[in-house]
């Protein structure tokens, strides 16, 4: 596969427009190693073919989906950063106190890829034993690709995903299949709704918002500024006033959003939108 | 929205849409954004639209940095257009300017502004001379040499950067002052990786001889290291590396040559296996900071006969992250055939893997060889069927097909490799392996060398296999239909362009490319009646194939085209160039269609002739990057003096990817004149 820059900023610069990822400077080789594949599978001899191919091809719009999984194709786990299930188990609920009796606790795990990450929440607020105080939740979770979500909803899993799991939580959590897979217990695939959603999609609301929470994790990291901007400000939107936004460890709002005020907690940065009047 | 953002947004909104008097104030008031992406627009626009003398000004205050810092960023960027401005500078009295403008003019890179430098290497202020060292090192200035040599007496930070600037520069006449400074003197490291960078063949036989003498690490790895490249590009090593070998035979204490070689292979074995098993596959990009002291190791150990850590190097052999051992083992190693046969049964099998892979084998070595055959590992097998197919001895065919037949997937794929690469009057009995009965990989496998071998003994059968059931056995078959040269075999081909698996007519559309001919680009011309998923790649095709009896159909074509078919028709005419091609490519550029302009003006780039330099010219005033970056492509081609101040605009241009591009047409045009001055 060829690398001329400007070709190179041609496919950046449709993924940027598509998808608001951004692949400029050194983040190039990142970006061939992702079409690399794709551009195999097509049988395209150049990076130039590949972008005629997004631009006018008729089955573009299938490309892009293919392309969507390939590059936001990140590794996840259940129980990556356990931290912030406990944090929303035990802070988070505490601090919504009696309104979680009248209503349910509201979630939404954005770019939540096949489903690790909300799943996981689901088990960390079972495990708190919040049912037995009466305490309902709701998770959403969307993300960019339709394969995914199909995982996601299915809920079968490799051994790989279930790497941070010690062998009692497999056992209670997931159903061993034929071929080393692992299919998540009914009752936790039933408490999560997922649903495909660009992020990068100007304007507008995600989910159903108001959420009490939203987990957005290692996924912004690919957005370019404006791209970041753009997210961030709608998730000020989807969550309630004093919401709760967890990112990843590597990302930050920090002199990027007044609409947020940084929080630690047990360790962790977590991001809390501000109240209406403050806001004001 | 929060303040902070919407600010930034408007800002970098406002510092886009300026226009007049009010935008230069705009920008430079920008260097001091607080937000990041803001400051890098106000950059790019500064390279565009502020002139050297303004930002040279900003680059003269020394108490606003963020002023100063953006200043310096545009007029790095501003490249050449800059240049006549910055070499005026280096005579400004104040010495903080000079030493910017050196630095920016060695960033820049035009060796024509090596001259204004030249006498501020005696300059009063050290930090003015210590740039000025820098910079001609950078520019690659020969004319530099004698000063710099002269500054290895002085100053010790001058002799620093003196001495790494004869390095860049490659001058040989500074290797024998630079060996002056080793081992004892505080520059020892930095004169050896600059006597690295000079490569001087009699650098040599005074290099190994340090390589013995100093036992202190790092300077003892960076001769090593030196060594490892002076070796490499020596013409005749032979005389240097056996006095080498006696002197190092004298010296086998723990601190010893062969010694330090030995610990430190077994150290880089280690850490790659570490690596492996940390990031598998990724594992190779982290060993490539260190690949160069193993290689030079290597090279020392092989030349220098130190036989007994032959074994350790051949460990490696093999291995697809260290394929340079091979060329090694082949440059340095001489070995009589007891040597040989003693590590084709050494105890380990990597070594006995390794030694197939690196050594070059005789007739005399079959015997040996075939035995491996029947190693207990299976590395160690295909690592044989490997060497026999190097040796190409036809007596190695059976047991090669016996391979084909019974071998792991490896085996197999390196005994069909190898069999192709035998006699053809050997491979007889490959015909028991082209029975569709035999098994899929067998067929495939012996598909596969009767390509390698370009069989045509087998022309029946590859054939017939080319209509089997199996898609897997059909494109293998036509893959070797395509290496026989007779019509049946084309004619096989182009049947299969109609084959029922798309991915079949896809490879076999390419195997039609390779193999070329007048008669594909007649065929490929036929099947544009055909408005299928195919056709794109066909048109694609047959501007590879050049095909210029194609270009009418192509243009009558193009009205009823899709829009990704009517890319490839222009990008198809650009490659065949038939007569009045710019005109229709000009037509194009007017398409409302962006992906049609791009095509049609990279077309253009490819094709342009004098008279289209208007044309061009105009493409560099577009308001799309794309275009701009195909105007200064074309232009470069030409290389006509009279783009020139066309160019020197480009090379400001905001999008950096056309700044580059320009840059590059700037320094090839025929008059020679890379910056404004000219």
């Amino acid at each position: 596969m060829t690398a001329d820059e400007g070709e190179c900023k041609l496919l950046s610069d449709v993924i940027q427009e598509r998808f608001g990822l951004s692949f400029a400077g050194v983040r190039r080789d990142i970006l061939l190693s992702r079409l690399r594949p794709r551009l195999t599978a097509l049988r395209l001899p150049t990076l130039l073919d590949y972008y005629h191919f997004l631009r006018c091809h008729p089955d573009r719009e299938a490309e892009f989906e293919r392309l969507s999984c390939q590059l936001t194709n990140n590794e996840t786990y259940f129980f990556r950063e356990p931290h912030h299930f406990a944090i929303i188990a035990q802070h988070v609920v505490a601090a919504l106190g009696d309104t979680l009796r009248t209503r349910p606790l509201r979630v939404l795990s954005a770019g939540c890829s096949s489903g690790e990450e909300p799943y996981s929440l689901a088990i960390a607020l079972q495990d708190a034993g919040l049912e037995l105080r009466g305490i309902r939740w709701e998770i959403d979770a969307c993300d960019l690709n339709r394969d995914r979500i199909a995982r996601a909803r299915e809920g079968v899993y490799e051994g790989g995903s279930l790497r941070a799991c010690d062998e009692e939580a497999v056992r209670r959590h997931f159903e061993s299949q034929n071929g080393g897979r692992y299919r998540l217990r009914e009752r936790y695939r039933k408490s999560v709704r997922f649903f495909e959603a660009n992020l990068a999609t100007p304007g507008g609301m995600i989910g159903s918002p108001p959420y009490d929470v939203v987990l957005c994790r290692n996924l912004l990291i690919y957005f370019d500024d404006a791209g970041f901007d753009r997210t961030i400000r709608l998730f000020a939107r989807a969550l309630a006033p004093g919401g709760w936004l967890f990112l990843g460890h590597s990302e930050s709002l920090i002199d990027r959003s007044d609409e947020f005020v940084p929080t630690w907690l047990e360790g962790a940065m977590i991001y809390r939108k501000r109240l209406a009047e403050a806001a004001a | 929205m929060s303040i902070s953002t919407v600010a930034a947004a408007d800002r970098l909104a406002r510092l886009s849409t300026a226009t007049g008097p009010a935008r230069e104030a705009l920008i430079l008031a920008a260097f001091e954004d607080e937000t990041a992406s803001v400051r890098e627009h106000a950059i790019r626009l500064a390279t565009r639209y502020v002139e050297p003398q303004i930002l040279g000004g900003l680059v003269a205050d020394g108490v606003n940095a963020a002023r100063r810092n953006g200043a310096l960023a545009a007029l790095e960027r501003q490249g050449p257009y800059a240049v006549p401005y910055l070499a005026e500078l280096l005579r400004s009295p104040d010495a903080e300017l000079v030493m910017f403008a050196l630095q920016i003019l060695a960033r820049v890179g035009d060796p024509k502004a090596a001259a204004g430098m030249l006498p501020l290497l005696r300059h009063g202020d050290p930090n003015v001379a210590q740039s000025a060292v820098e910079a001609l090192g950078r520019l690659r200035s020969a004319d530099a040499v004698p000063a710099l040599l002269e500054l290895l007496r002085g100053n010790l930070w001058l002799q620093l950067a003196a001495v790494t600037a004869l390095g860049e520069i490659g001058d040989p006449a500074a290797a024998a002052p630079l060996l002056a400074l080793v081992p004892d003197s505080f520059v020892a490291e930095q004169a050896v990786r600059s006597l690295q960078r000079l490569a001087a063949p009699e650098s040599l036989d005074p290099l190994l001889s340090l390589l013995i003498r100093v036992h202190e690490r790092p300077l003892r790895d960076a001769i090593l290291e030196a060594v490892g490249v002076v070796l490499d590009l020596h013409p005749d090593p032979a005389a240097a590396a056996a006095r080498f070998a006696l002197e190092s035979e004298r010296d086998r204490g723990p601190e010893g040559v062969a010694a330090f070689l030995g610990e430190l292979l077994r150290t880089f074995e280690a850490e790659a296996e570490c690596l492996r098993e940390l990031h598998g596959s990724a594992a190779a990009g982290a060993m490539v900071e260190r690949e160069g002291l193993a290689q030079a190791a290597v090279a020392v150990i092989l030349s220098g006969r130190v036989r007994s850590l032959y074994p350790l190097v051949l460990r490696r052999a093999g291995d697809s992250e260290a394929p340079w051992i091979e060329a090694q083992w082949h440059r340095h190693a001489q070995l009589g055939r007891p040597e040989i046969a003693a590590l084709l049964s050494h105890r380990d099998p990597l070594v006995r893997r390794g030694i197939l892979t690196a050594a070059v084998f005789e007739s005399e070595d079959l015997a040996n060889i075939l035995a491996r055959l029947e190693d207990p590992d299976t590395q160690v097998r295909a690592a044989a069927c490997r060497a026999l197919g190097r040796l190409g001895d036809g007596r190695a065919a059976p047991a090669l097909i016996r391979q084909i037949r019974e071998g792991t997937p490896e085996e197999r794929a390196e005994a069909a490799a190898a069999l192709g690469r035998l006699p053809i009057e050997a491979l007889q009995e490959l015909c028991l392996c082209l029975d569709p009965r035999a098994g899929d990989d067998t067929v495939v496998a012996a598909l596969e060398a009767v390509r390698v071998a370009q069989a045509s003994a087998f022309e029946a059968d590859v054939l017939a296999l080319a209509r089997a059931p199996s898609a897997v056995i059909r494109l293998a078959a036509l893959r070797a239909a395509a290496a026989l040269p007779s019509t049946r075999a084309e004619l096989a081909l182009f049947r299969a362009l109609g084959d029922r698996d798309e991915c079949i007519q896809v490879e076999v559309l390419e195997l039609l490319v390779e193999r070329g001919g007048d008669r594909a680009g007649t065929t490929l011309t036929a099947l544009l009646s055909a408005a299928d998923s195919l056709r794109f790649r066909v048109i694609r095709a047959l501007g590879r194939l050049r095909v210029a009896e194609a270009a009418p159909r192509l243009e009558s074509l193009y009205r009823e085209a899709a829009l990704h078919e009517r890319v490839e028709i222009l990008r198809a005419l650009a490659a065949i160039a038939p007569p009045g091609v710019a005109d229709v490519l000009r037509t194009r550029l007017r398409s409302p269609e962006p992906e049609i302009r791009h095509v049609a003006a990279s077309g253009l780039a490819e094709v342009a002739g004098p008279e289209d330099v208007p044309t061009l010219v105009a493409m560099a005033g577009d308001e799309d990057w794309a275009m701009r970056n195909e105007a200064a492509r074309g232009l470069g081609r030409l290389g006509l003096p009279e783009s020139r101040s066309t160019l020197l605009t480009l090379v400001r241009d905001v999008e950096p990817v056309v700044a580059r591009t320009a840059r590059g047409a700037l320094a090839g045009l025929a008059d020679g004149s890379g910056s404004a001055a000219a």
